[in-house]
């Protein structure tokens, strides 16, 4: 384990964010708002750091699979506490804690704020906030291996750490430019949710911050009232690109360069069949509660169950008051999340898929004790290695969901409130239920519990073992790494 | 014509064995000595000691002059090798026999006419292919095909009670000919003799019958020697052999409930990826309790495929035993292909022999188009083209001068099908179907000269 590997790639990512908020104050400028100092010190505190230890660390040696977990992790962290500075120079928060939540649920698209009155913010830390989203959204790491080949091999230790899903695959046979064309979707997909935006009628600045947090499911509104109050065409279109951004990126990239595999997905089949049947549970149990029968109320039906399986927390509607039923619904499918590969978070379609096989497979095992049974997705044999590693992660992230409800109800948060939280923040949803409903924010939390909430973001963003296996003594022992 | 056959294993001893008779000149390349020593002294060939796949030894068996290349070694990479090098030399018809999967495919580029691979030939997907046809009928022990799967030739016991037992074969054709018969009787194999029967033939209980018949009225046969209706529907394989597994594929494409089981438990997590609709068990062939557990008593069809002869054998009988409805078995040494009938196994298969027959069907060479020789019986079903020259041409079947071991057994002309009578005349052009013992061959290929 090399520290100074870590601190590179950290450092490096910094110069990154540096940019990204010299940027962010120019429009802050642009504004005349008062927050653009902040930027600008921010900026230069991260340029100096970050550059300073990129360029004092430099190596040439490869990247181990071990020094990769300790990487990616790192690099989150580093860049989560440096995108906290703006929101503490510009004085929106009186204290690191709250901003580090910020900043953490704005790069882990979680979408979850502090701020209870958004509107009255300064441009610069709304747009701040929407460009950590778009930053996180691909994953950071996905962009240093994009622009700078210098990781090399070690690069898809990395990619393996930070993308979604158990098994990510290779676009292109270079990681570089499997990243490259990662980010060229990426951006192709925010430019044209802006245009649409800017088409529907928003002001050109809602349409690039809604465009960016769209595009990463991430959450963060420009508006108190989020989505509730914008068009329907608005929320239509945000309806369909929640939905593309919680589909396999892959698909996406194969489908644009004239290669349509949607329907022979397994995983995509069986992600869009679970939204079609939620939304059309939820709308119809809205409707015999009886909702007036129209467009909307299908419209808020469909919006709510893809805002929260895609993991974005944009709202529409306050489901909060929605009967038992729907709740009910909605509750199951913050663990459920969108396809492997995509930018959303939550356990993934495709391990809930093939768990759902496995556990399918245990059963008739009874019947034939000695049947050696295969699980297959899209026909293809899953190796039990797989498999297993599947069931340990869907038991982690579960641990993690109760252990993390436990430290907030420690805190004096009520047991619902603290699931509700726990479960949002370790699915990168945002919104949840009773004190932290759609029309509720995660300002009145103690520090301690902005803090344990800030973790369980970045573990699940980062697909619990990444992190957790930081915790392992094993990782830190001095045994020659291996590959 | 001259055919060279590339290793004298037992596929190119057999092939070779047959051509010659059929006084086709062949040229054997087998790299083993001992091996050509032993053809050279059994067969009426010529043998090449060297590597079918070089050039020179290709060169030597003076391939320019050949009209057709069999490569059936065991190893795929030579025969493939042997196959492309004769093409470019000028070889037109080209067989390869390769087992490998990633070599073999049904449309493969390797047999596409630029690269020309003529024919591939699987062994253990020939074997899969006859254990399938005979598990879909439970009175037929063997079965070729001929008119490229429009006749068949099967072979099945007369049981107690069988409505034909007792009767003479002019009985019965008296009897049918109203209706419209559906078979010919080729011949009868009693107490190990094989009997070509005539009019006046008595049909008995325990008869081997073997009937030439369109394979559409295949179905209308086993009620008359006596065989209850039957429907494959639930099968188990026991061993995870390729040929196994390619049976287990046949009836999952076919929609057939299959259980495969093999007591490696790698192969079986191998077997369980390739096959998605076949169960797989981890289980000893001849664990009667494991058998048991999984319902082979009254199981409608089992096959036992492992490695090894004698555990197939033992596994058979077990499973005969339990009540599995119809068994087959895999055997691999020749010896043992003899045995079957007494042991209790309703039909046994040789991948081997399943490869001699495929090839020898599917080439065409000169008049004779098809051979089946099977395992159970002293005699041979060839395919004939009548020509212009031939003496039988132009006259009445009665007034031919037939071999008394040998009958005429199936026409072909155009897409009819005439099962022959007395007055029908044969016209140049016409496929015929004969079956003859070995002695009367060289006869009835007079008449058809």
């Amino acid at each position: 384990m090399s520290l100074k590997k870590v601190a590179n790639v950290a450092g490096l990512l910094q110069i990154f964010v540096a940019c990204s908020m010299f940027l962010t104050g120019l429009v802050a400028v642009l504004y005349g708002d008062s927050d653009a100092n902040a930027f600008f010190l921010a900026g230069s505190m991260t340029l100096v750091l970050g550059g300073g230890t990129y360029l004092s660390t430099r190596f040439d040696d490869e990247v181990t699979l071990r020094e990769g977990f300790a990487i990616v992790t790192m690099a989150w962290v580093t860049t989560a506490i440096f995108g906290s500075l703006p929101y503490i120079f510009s004085g929106v928060v009186d204290s690191p804690v709250p901003a580090l939540f910020e900043s953490m649920s704005g790069f882990t698209t979680t979408g979850a704020t502090v701020f209870s009155d958004i509107e009255a913010l300064p441009h610069g830390i709304l747009l701040w906030r929407s460009m950590t989203h778009w930053i996180g959204g691909m994953g950071i790491i996905v962009l240093v291996i994009a622009v700078l080949p210098y990781l090399g091999i070690g690069g898809m230790q990395l990619f393996r750490a930070e993308v979604s899903g158990p098994a990510p695959e290779r676009l292109r046979p270079r990681i570089t430019q499997t990243a490259k064309l990662l980010w060229l979707v990426y951006f192709g997909m925010t430019a044209a949710i802006g245009l649409l935006y800017l088409l529907g009628g928003m002001s050109s600045f809602d349409a690039i911050n809604h465009a960016f947090s769209t595009v990463a499911t991430g959450g963060f509104s420009t508006k108190n009232t989020s989505f509730a109050e914008m068009s329907s065409f608005i929320q239509w279109v945000t309806i369909i690109f929640m939905y593309i951004g919680g589909v396999n990126y892959a698909l996406h990239f194969r489908a644009i360069t004239g290669d349509m595999r949607y329907l022979q997905d397994e995983e995509w089949k069986f992600f869009t069949i679970v939204l079609v049947s939620a939304a059309g549970i939820v709308t119809t149990l809205n409707f015999l509660a009886g909702d007036a029968v129209g467009e909307q109320v299908i419209r808020d039906g469909i919006f709510q169950v893809l805002a929260i399986t895609t993991t974005t927390g944009y709202v529409s509607a306050d489901y909060d008051l929605w009967g038992p039923g729907a709740r009910m619904v909605l509750f199951a499918l913050f663990f459920f999340g969108g396809m492997a590969g995509s930018t959303s978070g939550g356990v993934k379609a495709l391990r809930v898929m093939l768990l759902l096989k496995q556990a399918a497979n245990e059963l008739r095992k009874h019947l034939h004790p000695r049947a050696i049974l295969v699980t297959r997705i899209g026909g293809n044999p899953i190796k039990e290695e797989v498999a297993a590693r599947v069931v340990g992660f869907l038991m982690l992230y579960l641990i993690l969901c109760m252990a993390g409800a436990l430290a907030l109800a420690m805190t004096g948060i009520e047991p619902l409130t603290a699931i509700s939280g726990s479960i949002a923040s370790v699915g990168n949803v945002g919104p949840s239920f009773a004190g932290l409903g759609p029309t509720d924010n995660y300002g009145w939390m103690s520090e301690p519990g902005l803090g344990v909430l800030t973790f369980l973001m970045l573990v699940g963003r980062l697909e619990i073992y990444t992190v957790l296996l930081l915790f392992h003594p094993e990782l830190w022992k001095s045994r020659k790494a291996y590959h | 014509m001259r055919v060279i056959v590339v290793g004298a294993g037992e596929v190119g001893f057999h092939l070779a064995r047959r051509l010659s008779e059929e006084h086709q000149d062949v040229v054997i390349i087998e790299a083993d000595p001992e091996r050509a020593e032993i053809a050279t002294q059994k067969l009426d060939v010529q043998t090449i000691v060297g590597n079918g796949a070089s050039i020179s030894i290709l060169d030597r068996a003076s391939v320019r002059n050949a009209q057709m290349l069999l490569a059936v070694t065991s190893a795929d990479e030579v025969n493939l090798t042997a196959c492309l090098a004769a093409k470019r030399m000028g070889v037109p018809y080209t067989v390869a026999r390769i087992s490998n999967p990633d070599y073999y495919e049904e449309d493969s580029v390797l047999s596409s006419d630029q690269v020309g691979i003529d024919l591939m030939v699987n062994p253990e997907r020939e074997c899969a292919r006859e254990a399938f046809q005979l598990l879909q009928s439970i009175a037929f022990t063997e079965v070729a095909e001929f008119a490229g799967g429009r006749v068949q030739l099967v072979g099945l016991k007369v049981l107690e009670g069988a409505p034909v037992a007792g009767q003479s074969i002019g009985r019965l054709r008296a009897q049918f000919l109203p209706t419209g018969y559906h078979y010919v009787t080729a011949a009868i194999v009693r107490e190990n003799q094989t009997i070509i029967p005539k009019a006046d033939t008595t049909i008995e209980v325990g008869d081997r019958l073997y009937l030439l018949a369109p394979t559409s009225e295949i179905d209308k046969i086993p009620p008359l020697a006596g065989y209850d209706r039957f429907k494959l529907r639930r099968v188990m394989i026991a061993g995870g052999s390729l040929e196994g597994q390619y049976i287990a594929e046949l009836l999952a494409q076919h929609g057939i409930e299959c259980t495969i089981l093999d007591h490696n438990r790698r192969r079986c997590i191998e077997l369980a990826e390739k096959l998605p609709k076949t169960l797989v068990l981890h289980a000893d062939a001849t664990d009667l309790e494991q058998l048991e557990m999984e319902g082979v008593s009254g199981i409608d069809g089992f096959v036992s495929a492992t490695g090894s002869d004698e555990t197939n054998l033992l596994s058979s009988l077990l499973a005969k035993q339990a009540g599995a409805r119809k068994v087959l078995s895999l055997v691999h040494k020749f010896q043992y292909l003899k045995l079957e009938s007494t042991a209790g196994v309703d039909s046994s298969l040789s991948p081997r022999i399943s490869t001699v027959n495929a090839i020898l069907r599917r080439i065409r060479r000169g008049r004779v188009m098809t051979v089946a020789s099977l395992s159970g019986i002293e005699a041979e079903a060839i395919e004939f083209v009548v020509s212009p020259e031939s003496r039988i041409a132009g006259q009445a079947l009665r007034d031919v001068d037939f071999p008394k071991n040998g009958v005429i057994g199936i026409i072909l002309r155009g897409n009819e099908i005439i099962l022959p009578r007395g007055e029908d005349i044969l016209n140049p052009g016409d496929d015929v179907i004969v079956f003859a013992t070995p002695d009367a061959i060289p006869t009835v290929e007079a008449l058809f000269g």
